[in-house]
């Protein structure tokens, strides 16, 4: 899919960052050492100011250097839950954790340009394939940054609703024509420019929502203001749900 | 490599780690002052009264991008080399953009502290002489007015 191409493009661009700043700082920090062995050598050769200021400036690239592995590591644990493809079967999974590392990998894509809230009521563990929906929330969360021109905001909600879990991803972008609701659906159709969507994101969120899972997927929009979609997926999954009783 | 004490660097970036590494890199080995703005906008307002020698400018920034900017940077002062670094995967269109722009160079993330320095370097003289240039340039144009009026009055003279 384009748009996950895009998403690693930018995962790349959120890698590189604290990468680019560790060498740095690590080239830094030798040298800086260099010079402190060389002024103990010769105690008089350099100022004790300047000794003081290469030993600040050590201490606040280590704690840059925290700040960029920290960054790294929060890439790699969302990554990490769509490297298993998984495996086709249903586990007792927390949707909460499922969308907070999907939004990590959103992260370079949105940076200080979109805010994202999260408003997650106290949903129980879901019995879903989670790889499949975070490939759903992934696609979702990406259609409503591509929404947004310039800066926006995007509301992740879930809630329990009976016996189904309820999530809703709103943005504040240009909205869906009335002519193109009917369609978004439908496999082949986008409304992006050529080579950023595929028009299949959707078609496959819905076969993942309502196929696999047994839930539906709808939306609600007004051209100007914004979309909110709506995933509703059943708390126990139908097949293992335990047999009525004759 | 202190060449150029008093040479002017603007580093631009929203990410304050890469403001810090490359700050504390260009402190360590040079005498160069060195400016950094995580706000492309304030950058600008700095530029708008402050000669710069060289902009070092990341490409994806939110509100004003890394073109936008040096753009703009261009406009404040014709003469400052303007660099671009980016990590962005995207290289087609940050090319496109260097050609549109005409940058004076663009550097990948993550950077090799010892070709950022040489690029930065290069550009403090670059600037420099474009500087001369234009000065010298303003001297003859003064010394080619002063010719014409002399030229003038010796043909009032003898004719």
């Amino acid at each position: 899919m384009a748009s996950l191409g895009r998403m690693l493009a930018n995962i790349v661009h959120e890698i590189n960052t604290p990468i680019g700043s560790i060498l740095s700082n690590n080239e830094v920090v030798v040298r800086s050492l260099d010079k402190l062995q060389a002024m103990l050598a010769a105690p008089d050769t350099m100022p004790m100011e300047k000794v003081r200021a290469i030993v600040e400036t050590c201490r606040s690239l280590a704690a840059v250097d925290e700040i960029a592995c920290q960054r790294i590591a929060s890439v790699v644990r969302g990554l990490k839950t769509f490297v298993h493809a998984g495996d086709g079967e249903f586990h007792q999974a927390s949707l909460q954790d499922a969308m907070t590392d999907t939004l990590k990998l959103t992260q370079g894509e949105f940076r200080r340009r979109i805010v994202v809230e999260t408003d997650f009521g106290d949903v129980p563990p879901v019995e879903c394939q989670p790889q499949m929906l975070n490939q759903v929330f992934l696609n979702l969360l990406v259609n409503a940054g591509h929404a947004i021109c310039g800066e926006g905001k995007i509301v992740v909600r879930m809630r329990q609703e009976g016996d189904q879990a309820h999530i809703s991803i709103s943005d504040t972008g240009c909205g869906i024509r009335a002519e193109d609701c009917g369609k978004i659906f439908a496999s082949g159709f986008t409304s992006k420019p050529a080579g950023v969507g595929t028009g299949l994101g959707l078609s496959i969120s819905r076969r993942i929502v309502e196929e696999v899972h047994g839930g539906k997927i709808y939306f609600e929009t007004q051209v100007g203001v914004g979309t909110t979609f709506h995933i509703l997926i059943p708390i126990q999954h139908a097949r293992t749900a335990d047999p009525p009783k004759e | 490599m202190g060449k150029n004490p008093n040479a002017s660097v603007l580093l631009v970036d929203d990410e304050d780690m890469v403001l810090t590494s490359v700050r504390a890199y260009l402190t360590l080995e040079t005498e160069f002052t060195i400016h950094t703005f995580s706000e492309p906008e304030e950058a600008v307002k700095h530029m708008q009264n402050n000669p710069v020698d060289v902009v070092v400018s990341d490409y994806l920034m939110p509100r004003m991008s890394g073109i936008q900017f040096l753009m703009k940077a261009r406009e404040l002062q014709p003469e400052v080399s303007r660099v671009l670094l980016t990590g962005h995967a995207d290289k087609q269109s940050a090319i496109q953009a260097i050609n549109d722009v005409g940058l004076y160079q663009y550097v990948e993330k993550p950077w090799d502290n010892a070709q950022l320095l040489l690029v930065v370097t290069n550009g403090i003289e670059r600037s420099s002489l474009l500087r001369d240039l234009r000065s010298t340039i303003s001297e003859l144009a003064t010394a080619n007015t002063s010719l014409k009026d002399v030229q003038k009055r010796l043909l009032r003279a003898f004719l």
